[in-house]
């Protein structure tokens, strides 16, 4: 499985500076970019039932909280991310209850692109559930931390940023939580506790 | 394999289909336009401006629209509320900040207020008197409220206030029919201080209390239609559609009017008339009422603030902004003297418009109860349930 897909935000690539974020327009082309890693990431976490009002509440905080957007600190794509993951901290025993399924059911499975990824993932099958439980049991910011760098694939320092926590937190609640996991599926040896090669 | 692999696998790929795209980029569409109601007046509302050469790089401006924005390196967003303007913790959630009212020589400041304000009111009568004849289907006001939950949350000694804030809206059609519109929108810790105090009591997401059920989610809109066609009261008699449109368009018959009602209401007991000593101040309540909660003619809005202008105790309190950054004036009087609750206003002068309103006192309401006005006038839109703001 592949990292996801970055959304690319046209004033971004063309080096002409952030975002306009002002004018409810120029807020549609930012809606347009990043609806569907968004939306992907939310319905991860609390189930595609309960996405759809996250996700649109999402953007309007975003657009509200428009004039603190930093661009210098993070694009605009790892800051929805970061509103994105606060609003999902609201909905704690929705996330618990969506991994309890997914551990026992798994992902659902009239997803599309559902077939190609049956062959990669009987190897996990069986510790699907001990997985979800591990990540049900981590500390929320120990899981906000693993989510966005394993689902959203941001960098440790956009998510230092996003969460506004310091660089090195984000290293220690990633190893943290990496170490749990590791124990649940029983492959590694919890007591080795790998550095993070420098994502960001 | 590594855990992170196994991690997105057992998430797998959810995918959004286009008519949930859609759903929601209508949904956020509609939250940002009415979240700009001053730019769509003609202004740019007050947090469209940026400093020159600053651009986005800028940290936000110090000042009054900037208070509830802190620095992004300290931004947690630990509640990033679904509200515009509710973010204002307690310490600043003063809905009116009056400039400029404190200065002047005693005595003569009190006069040239009490000119101006009148002037101000007289303005806003022209205004709403040049009113084009009402086009549309449907006269329709769509109001945020905000209040704090009068009982304190929470076990033993660690308590908590919560604020709960819904949207309402009203509508009526030509013919007299009503609906009512109404939406919860959830309940926050009030302040950073009661956020502490809700985590330590395990941050729950419901709350008995006061014979209800809080909670911290938004509900789903409803819509329902009011029987009879009384959706509206004054001084707590119930007036039809065709009642506001048959009000008296002279400013004393108004006043009679009004005074009368007011006075019959009080007779009969009418808790929303108030007690018989707050006469004056349930007659300019009422007054204001057809400015910004009914859908009075152009001639009964004009006639209605030539009426408050004349009233001694409708205090002018200089030029304020409301919690969306829009400027007007502020307007208050006293709903009841003992103990003491006022009614702030501000108003639009240039278009007549009412933007806010806040309730303040009595003393142990557990704080003031704010309405922001977010749409107000005629439409061709159809009445729906309310749409989060």
């Amino acid at each position: 499985m592949t990292a996801p897909p970055r959304a690319v935000l046209p004033a971004e690539d063309a080096g002409t500076g952030p975002l306009p974020l002002d004018a409810p327009e120029a807020f549609g082309a930012v809606f347009d970019a990043c609806f569907a890693e968004i939306h992907r990431y939310v319905a991860q976490r609390l189930g595609p039932d309960h996405a759809e009002d996250v996700v649109a509440e999402t953007f309007l905080t975003a657009f509200r909280k428009r004039d603190s957007y930093d661009p210098s600190r993070a694009s605009v794509r790892a800051w929805l991310y970061g509103i994105a993951t606060n609003l999902i901290g609201r909905h704690r025993r929705l996330e618990v209850r969506t991994l309890r399924a997914l551990g026992r059911y798994g992902p659902d499975p009239d997803a599309p692109g559902h077939d190609e990824r049956v062959a990669a993932r009987v190897s996990a099958q069986s510790l699907r559930p001990e997985l979800a439980a591990a990540v049900a049991g981590l500390d929320r910011r120990d899981r906000d931390v693993l989510l966005l760098v394993a689902l959203a694939g941001l960098s440790h320092e956009e998510i230092a940023a996003v969460l506004g926590i310091p660089y090195g937190t984000v290293g220690s609640r990633l190893s943290r939580a990496r170490r749990k996991l590791r124990a649940a599926l029983g492959g590694g040896n919890p007591m080795l506790d790998p550095e993070e090669a420098g994502r960001g | 394999m590594d855990e992170l692999t196994s991690l997105r696998e057992l998430y797998g790929e959810p995918e959004a289909d286009p008519l949930l795209e859609a759903r929601v980029r209508s949904r956020v569409q509609a939250g940002v336009r009415g979240r700009a109601p001053a730019g769509a007046r003609g202004r740019p509302a007050a947090w469209f401006r940026r400093d020159p050469g600053s651009g986005l790089r800028g940290r936000p401006r110090a000042g009054l629209l900037r208070r509830t924005e802190p620095d992004l390196r300290r931004l947690r967003w630990p509640w990033a509320p679904i509200v515009a303007g509710l973010a204002a913790a307690a310490a600043v959630a003063a809905a009116v900040v009056v400039p400029g009212t404190t200065a002047g020589e005693p005595g003569g400041s009190g006069r040239i207020a009490a000119l101006s304000g009148r002037s101000i009111l007289l303005a806003a009568a022209s205004t709403a008197a040049s009113e084009p004849a009402p086009t549309g289907a449907y006269w329709r006001v769509r109001k945020l409220h905000r209040q704090t939950h009068p009982e304190p949350l929470g076990r033993g000694g660690n308590r908590y206030r919560l604020v709960e804030s819904r949207v309402t809206e009203q509508w009526a059609a030509r013919d007299g029919r009503v609906w009512s519109g109404s939406r919860a929108l959830g309940a926050r810790p009030a302040s950073k201080a009661d956020e502490d105090a809700w985590r330590r009591d395990g941050s729950p997401a419901e709350w008995s209390s006061g014979g209800r059920t809080l909670s911290t989610a938004a509900e789903e809109g409803r819509l329902t239609a009011t029987a009879g066609g009384t959706a509206f009261s004054m001084a707590g008699r119930a007036m039809t559609f065709e009642q506001v449109q048959g009000l008296p368009t002279e400013t004393a018959a108004l006043k009679e009017w009004v005074s009368r009602t007011v006075r019959e209401e009080q007779a009969a007991g009418t808790p929303a008339a108030g007690p018989p000593g707050s006469f004056d101040g349930v007659v300019a309540d009422a007054l204001s009422g057809l400015l910004w909660s009914k859908p009075s003619p152009p001639a009964v809005r004009a006639a209605a603030y030539r009426a408050l202008a004349e009233l001694p105790d409708v205090r002018y309190l200089g030029e304020a902004t409301d919690e969306r950054g829009r400027r007007g004036a502020a307007f208050s009087f006293a709903l009841r003297t003992a103990p003491v609750v006022r009614r702030t206003l501000v108003i639009d002068p240039a278009d007549s418009q009412v933007l806010s309103s806040t309730v303040t006192g009595p003393p142990g309401s557990g704080g003031d109860r704010v309405e922001l006005v977010l749409e107000a006038g005629w439409t061709d839109d159809e009445p729906v349930a309310p749409e989060l703001p």
